[in-house]
């Protein structure tokens, strides 16, 4: 029986891939790209990665879904002939390319199966150095102690990613305005009962974070889709300026992650030292409004978002 | 996980599908599709191929994909607003340009051509 659920779960995923890079409209394949990542987040979930299948869902199947939509709107309004795309060819050489390297992908990954050492491996020591530190959550363990300067750097190309996003979109680019919002009746109901909703599974999901699968990533891609939907139904505005609190918001994650890693190498302790489980705690909050806020940026394509009606 | 083997072979396939369709489909929006469904292929045989410690998948290589999957969506989000405004600038987002491979008619007669690269 559970052999069956992989196998459907692992054929689906590879005909949704299909699907999504071979079907002939462009927006059945963004359509199908949302499929497969939902799907990848159900195989995650099935992989035993709770964490893995909410950020998929989140993050890379949800935030990003939503971005490559609304590039494609932009492309159908502003540059029509832009979002007409070519029948492809089937040249053979392609084909065999991609068989060969479907083969070597399959002979690293078959391999390394089998290459499994004895103990000593660096999954053993996480889990016998995790309780030491108070974290439970052996991914959050990972990200905020044991490779901390990987998620350091981390939020620093996620900020990197919007300062070059502005600076190619420019202020006078017709790409900016979001579709306009119909004030449908069902629309008003719908975020009243979402954005609570929504911000109360952010909450939970950092608080989480520490002990259970969650975390400042999942907790932000959430807040991120709450100021989608905010932005989708006209609630929040596109502003061509950055705020105070904006710029504050966008920058808090990567300085509250320095200054405490820099300022434990003061007291003598080694670079990026995380001192208690406050500390862990201020970092994934500070990296929850940060992801939060640039995700959101990133959608909408604007250097800040306002309450529609202030100026 | 009682068979990763099919978890590897599923990955593989998908890493194939994505070369072939980065080789052969020329918007460059399908191709940012085709990049990131590669990336996941590499992170299902990465989180996968690591094994399992106490009958866990490994910790590690899942907080390995956790990062790489916001620097996936930080990739994106850049490269989806170069690719509008270079649609805005250059009126097409198909590296397939030249109009004599399919269409020989438009080559020197459609005015579009002229005003889609001075801009």
């Amino acid at each position: 029986m559970s052999l069956i659920i992989d196998l459907v779960l692992a054929a689906g995923l590879v005909v949704l891939a299909w699907q999504t890079l071979i079907s002939r409209d462009l927006f059945r394949g963004l359509v199908m790209f949302v499929v497969f990542g939902l799907t990848l987040a159900m195989s995650w979930a099935r992989l035993g990665s709770a964490d893995l299948a909410m950020a998929e869902a989140a993050i890379g199947t949800g935030v990003t879904g939503a971005m490559l939509m609304l590039a494609y709107w932009r492309l159908r309004r502003n540059v029509p002939a832009a979002a007409e795309e070519r029948e492809p060819g089937r040249p053979l050489l392609a084909a065999t390319v991609g068989v060969l390297s479907a083969l070597v992908v399959a002979a690293i990954g078959l391999a390394s199966l089998e290459v499994l050492g004895p103990g000593g491996m660096a999954g053993h020591a996480l889990y016998e150095a995790l309780p030491e530190t108070g974290v439970g959550n052996p991914i959050t363990g990972v990200l905020i102690i044991f490779r901390n300067l990987d998620t350091l750097l981390e939020v620093a190309v996620l900020l990197a990613a919007f300062v070059g996003a502005r600076a190619a979109i420019g202020e006078d680019s017709a790409a900016l305005p979001l579709p306009p919002a119909q004030d449908a009746p069902l629309v008003g109901a719908l975020v009243s009962v979402l954005v609570p909703l929504g911000l109360l599974v952010a909450l939970y999901l950092f608080k989480a974070g520490s002990q259970d699968p969650g975390g400042a990533f999942q907790a932000g891609a959430m807040l991120a889709a709450l100021a989608v939907v905010l932005t989708l139904a006209g609630r929040v505005r596109q502003t061509p300026q950055t705020g105070l609190w904006t710029g504050f918001a966008l920058i808090v994650g990567t300085v509250v992650f320095t200054v405490i890693g820099v300022g434990m190498m003061a007291l003598g302790a080694p670079l990026l030292a995380i001192p208690g489980m406050w500390a862990v705690y201020l970092i994934e909050a500070a990296m929850m409004i940060s992801i939060g806020i640039t995700l959101a940026l990133l959608f909408a394509g604007s250097a800040g978002l306002g309450l529609r009606g202030r100026r | 996980m009682n068979h990763p083997e099919i978890w590897i072979m599923a990955a593989a396939a998908i890493f194939g599908i994505s070369v072939y369709a980065l080789i052969v489909r020329t918007h460059l929006l399908r191709q940012l599709l085709a990049l990131k469904v590669m990336g996941n292929a590499a992170f299902l045989v990465l989180v996968v191929g690591a094994g399992t410690v106490n009958g866990l998948l490994d910790g590690i290589p899942k907080a390995l994909v956790l990062t790489g999957i916001v620097i996936a969506i930080s990739a994106i989000g850049f490269a989806l607003a170069v690719l509008v405004r270079l649609a805005e600038v250059t009126g097409s987002v198909d590296l397939d340009e030249d109009p004599s491979d399919q269409e020989p008619a438009r080559d020197t007669n459609d005015p579009r051509d002229g005003d889609g690269h001075a801009g």
